[in-house]
């Protein structure tokens, strides 16, 4: 006979149930969530194998085509360039890739499914939150890694080169939450699309690509501005030598926007997803 | 504060999207232990209900209280006593089916121990032990629905609401989940069953609600509905279509003047009604022998749920003419 | 009872292929498709152009009248190719929802969904080549010959678009997994697209790479479609078949080859 009755899960109920939302079942029940997406990610070797692969290829082909020029111009590798660029580029593509699965679960009901569990109302989206940190981590330690095979050297320090690991974290997690946004009200192909082309386009103006002065000059301005390239910069200054102060200011004054503009439409959009 | 002796009670709920009207004050309780069947046809508002009450959508206007807790004061409380499962089966394709359940023990507040051991008992209960360890999205239409219904039940829910449990199962896979609703009934778990097949509702409620565009049109129990569509009926059906005046005429007072005015000649058969039952049949087949005319088949007949929700939704809609022929 | 069927005609194949097509292409016009499309053309020819027409220009002087003029075919052959690669994602959409499997299940010849789809990437990829040459008339492209060599221009560019958006629909159907698409969009072309004479002539590449740029696909691409355009430059070379046939040689080689691979892709069990 099948049993109905699970004793442990009575004597819990027993509990206050008014605390849903406490913060002290925030924390393992949004760890149960991380875990089941990181689950999901690690068992599609393919799409995450080419993640990390085409970046590295994209690495590989700047420093084949410009490298050269670069370093004439600069007077260090182009490679204090291009890694950061890449690790950031390799971020913003892997959170598309996580948007688009949120969709998939929000059409198969799992978003619903789960938003009915007795858990804390946030655990869902912050272990999505989580799971990206982890994943951008991931990716930058890899291309890093390739980026070392080339050549590239931590000149500045062990705090440094942590603090160089941190930034395409945060930026990250800022563009993860406008795309996020966007895919919360969107459909797949219209998102997959429209980031890849502001990928693009945030790659090709900033000065992990080409220096600034290299850029006409009336598109100098647009380059040197761009969160990407603040962000290369900050990473520039952590690895071989530079201002890095000013870029790290400005790199997290443009994440922090971001993050900020998104918050409430990403919140909102979440919960719309999974309710109905 | 609530009302203790029911487990969810519906009260003048009213939900539109946009111009659509999908709930118009509907009400209804269901008790504890009771499996209440919710008959309708698609659109009739039958899944916009169970979101409701499963804290997935808000009422414009109204109350419900589910398990004594109020679905929009009290979510929390809510979602800690049910479980959900819907037609499209929401389990996460990427994990084994022994991941889910664990994830959802977890979910629901169980150590991880627990949630463990949970798991494998209910692997056993659902007879998953072999695919228990292979990726869900490997799994047949069968398999998902009880792996579905087996993440539900990790903790002992206090009302189940299943949307259209069986829809696309085979025989067997049915009938395993309609021995499922009976266990859960002598466990005390109520259940909302909500489906399109008759005679699931007629096999497995105590009660079935009929709702038709968003309004309560029927409820009882199956039998008291078949009696609503005027009980039992003979039915006559001629070896030669042409001796059906006949009949008619041989039936006499047996065959009241609506039924005889319901002839055309495309008819094929005659009903008429039954009151005293096997009764009434031996009397027809006395007065069709005595008029010595051959029939193919006479028989008492049971109106089935099928003829009860289509004389339910008929009446519903435009007519009030009263349902006199429902075989045809 | 019942009323009698409408008698049904065979259904042609063309009509099947039609509708289809039409399926495919009307909610682009509704759901931003169109409008991504003109963007990209248009982002292609700025994130390409002006970035390195300064780092390039001196390289490229003695080949080209300009940077425009020698980055063009590179820039219309992106801008088709990403045209071409959303239908790998649509198919691999479809592949999931089943309607491939069901598709075939239809009295229909099994390449009419292919055959559609790829159609449906052909108008995208015409209006994507169309922005695209205007966007290259601003930044100062011109067509230096004759009216028949514009229109093997754009032939050529739609003919890659073509194949391309096969190859990408196989390999869409194959994999069943839109998210698996999603790094394949933009990098695989725009690695071959920077590893070609697109961006700089061959000896500014390293040594060891040259053979790679000089032979591979994209770098005969462009090499034809610059002979196409024509320049006013002595470089520019006259339209020969010897100039043509890499390009002619690769493209009925790849078509070729895909066709039997269809075949296989098509009939393995989804």
């Amino acid at each position: 006979m099948m049993s109905l009755v699970c004793e442990e899960a009575t004597h819990l109920r027993a509990d206050e149930p008014r605390h849903e939302n406490s913060v002290r079942v925030l924390v393992p029940q949004t760890l149960v969530q991380t875990q089941r997406i990181l689950l999901r990610w690690a068992r599609d070797p393919t799409t995450a194998l080419l993640a990390l692969v085409l970046p590295i290829c994209f690495l590989v082909t700047l420093n084949v085509v410009l490298g050269q020029q670069i370093s004439q111009i600069t007077g260090h590798s182009a490679l204090y360039g291009t890694v950061p660029m890449n690790a950031l580029a390799a971020a913003i593509h892997g959170s598309a890739t996580g948007a688009i699965g949120l969709i998939g679960e929000r059409t198969d009901g799992l978003l619903s499914r789960l938003w009915v569990l007795p858990v804390h109302r946030a655990s869902g989206a912050l272990s999505r939150i989580i799971a990206e940190v982890v994943r951008i981590v991931v990716t930058t330690l890899v291309i890093l890694g390739v980026g070392v095979l080339l050549g590239f050297r931590f000149e500045r320090g062990v705090l440094a080169s942590l603090a160089w690991l941190v930034v395409p974290v945060i930026f990250g997690l800022a563009w993860a939450s406008l795309i996020t946004t966007v895919a919360l009200y969107s459909a797949k192909t219209f998102l997959l699309e429209a980031v890849t082309l502001v990928h693009v386009l945030a790659v090709v103006f900033s000065t992990g690509f080409l220096p600034v002065d290299q850029y006409p000059r009336w598109i100098q301005p647009v380059v040197a501005h761009q969160p990407m390239s603040y962000a290369i910069e900050t990473m520039r200054g952590l690895s071989v030598g530079g201002p890095v102060q000013s870029p790290m200011i400005a790199t997290l004054l443009w994440a922090i926007g971001i993050a900020a503009a998104c918050a409430m439409p990403m919140v909102f959009g979440y919960r719309r997803a999974s309710m109905r | 504060m609530s009302n203790s002796d029911k487990a969810v009670v519906v009260d003048r709920i009213r939900k539109t999207f946009g111009e659509v009207v999908a709930l118009d004050d509907i009400s209804f309780d269901i008790g504890r232990g009771e499996v209440i069947g919710l008959l309708g046809p698609n659109g009739a508002g039958k899944t916009t209900i169970v979101d409701i009450l499963s804290t997935l959508s808000r009422p414009d206007r109204g109350r419900a209280t589910v398990a004594g807790y109020d679905v929009v004061s009290e979510p929390a409380g809510v979602r800690r006593s049910i479980m959900l499962t819907g037609q499209h089966t929401a389990i996460d394709d990427m994990l084994t089916g022994y991941e889910n359940l664990v994830m959802f023990g977890r979910l629901f507040g169980l150590s991880k121990s627990a949630a463990r051991a949970r798991a494998s008992e209910l692997i056993g209960e659902f007879d998953l032990v072999d695919a228990g360890n292979r990726r869900v999205g490997t799994y047949s239409g069968g398999m998902r629905r009880r792996i579905d219904i087996a993440c539900g039940l990790v903790v002992q829910p206090q009302v189940a609401f299943l949307d259209e449990p069986t829809t696309g199962l085979d025989p067997r896979s049915r009938q395993g989940i309609w021995d499922l609703v009976a266990r859960f009934k002598s466990a005390g778990i109520a259940t909302l069953l909500t489906t399109q097949y008759l005679e699931e509702a007629d096999e497995l409620s105590d009660r079935i609600i009929v709702i038709d565009h968003g309004s309560v049109i029927a409820e009882g129990t199956a039998d008291e509905l078949k009696a609503r569509t005027g009980g039992s009926f003979c039915e006559i059906v001629p070896r030669h279509l042409k001796d059906l005046p006949a009949i008619a005429a041989a039936l006499g007072s047996l065959l009241p003047e609506k039924n005889r005015a319901a002839l055309t000649s495309e008819s094929e058969r005659i009903a008429l009604p039954a009151p005293r039952g096997a009764n009434t049949l031996v009397e027809t087949v006395w007065r069709l022998a005595a008029a010595n005319i051959e029939v193919a088949d006479v028989g008492l007949r049971r109106p089935s749920l099928d003829d009860v929700f289509l004389a339910l939704t008929e009446d519903s809609s435009a007519s009030r003419a009263p349902v006199t022929e429902v075989m045809q | 009872m019942t009323a009698a069927t409408p008698a049904r005609s065979r259904p042609s194949t063309f009509a099947q292929w039609w509708v289809l097509t039409v399926r495919f292409i009307i909610p682009t016009l509704r759901n931003g498709e169109l409008a991504l499309t003109i963007a990209s053309s248009v982002v292609f020819t700025a994130g390409l152009y002006i970035p390195l027409s300064h780092v390039m220009g001196t390289a490229t002087k003695g080949v080209s009248s300009s940077y425009a003029q020698y980055i063009m075919p590179l820039i219309a052959l992106q801008a088709v190719t990403f045209a071409a690669m959303s239908t790998a994602f649509r198919a691999a959409t479809d592949s999931l929802q089943g309607l491939n499997r069901r598709f075939r299940s239809m009295p229909m010849a099994p390449l009419t969904p292919v055959a559609a789809r790829i159609s449906a990437a052909v108008y995208r990829c015409s209006v994507a080549l169309a922005v695209a040459l205007i966007c290259g008339h601003v930044i100062g492209f011109r067509f230096y010959r004759g009216a028949e060599y514009i229109t093997g221009f754009c032939v050529l560019v739609i003919v890659v678009g073509a194949v391309m958006s096969f190859g990408a629909d196989l390999v869409g159907t194959g994999s069943r997994n839109p998210e698996a698409m999603t790094p394949l969009f933009i990098l695989p072309p725009l690695i071959f697209g920077l590893l070609s004479v697109g961006v700089q002539p061959v000896r500014q590449f390293p040594h060891w790479i040259q053979p790679i740029v000089r032979n591979q696909p994209i770098s005969q691409f462009v090499d034809a479609m610059r002979v196409l355009g024509g320049d006013t430059t002595p470089a520019a070379g006259a339209v020969t078949w010897s100039v043509m046939m890499p390009t002619l040689a690769w493209l009925s080689g790849l078509a070729v080859v895909l066709v039997p691979v269809s075949a296989i892709v098509l009939s393995k069990r989804q």
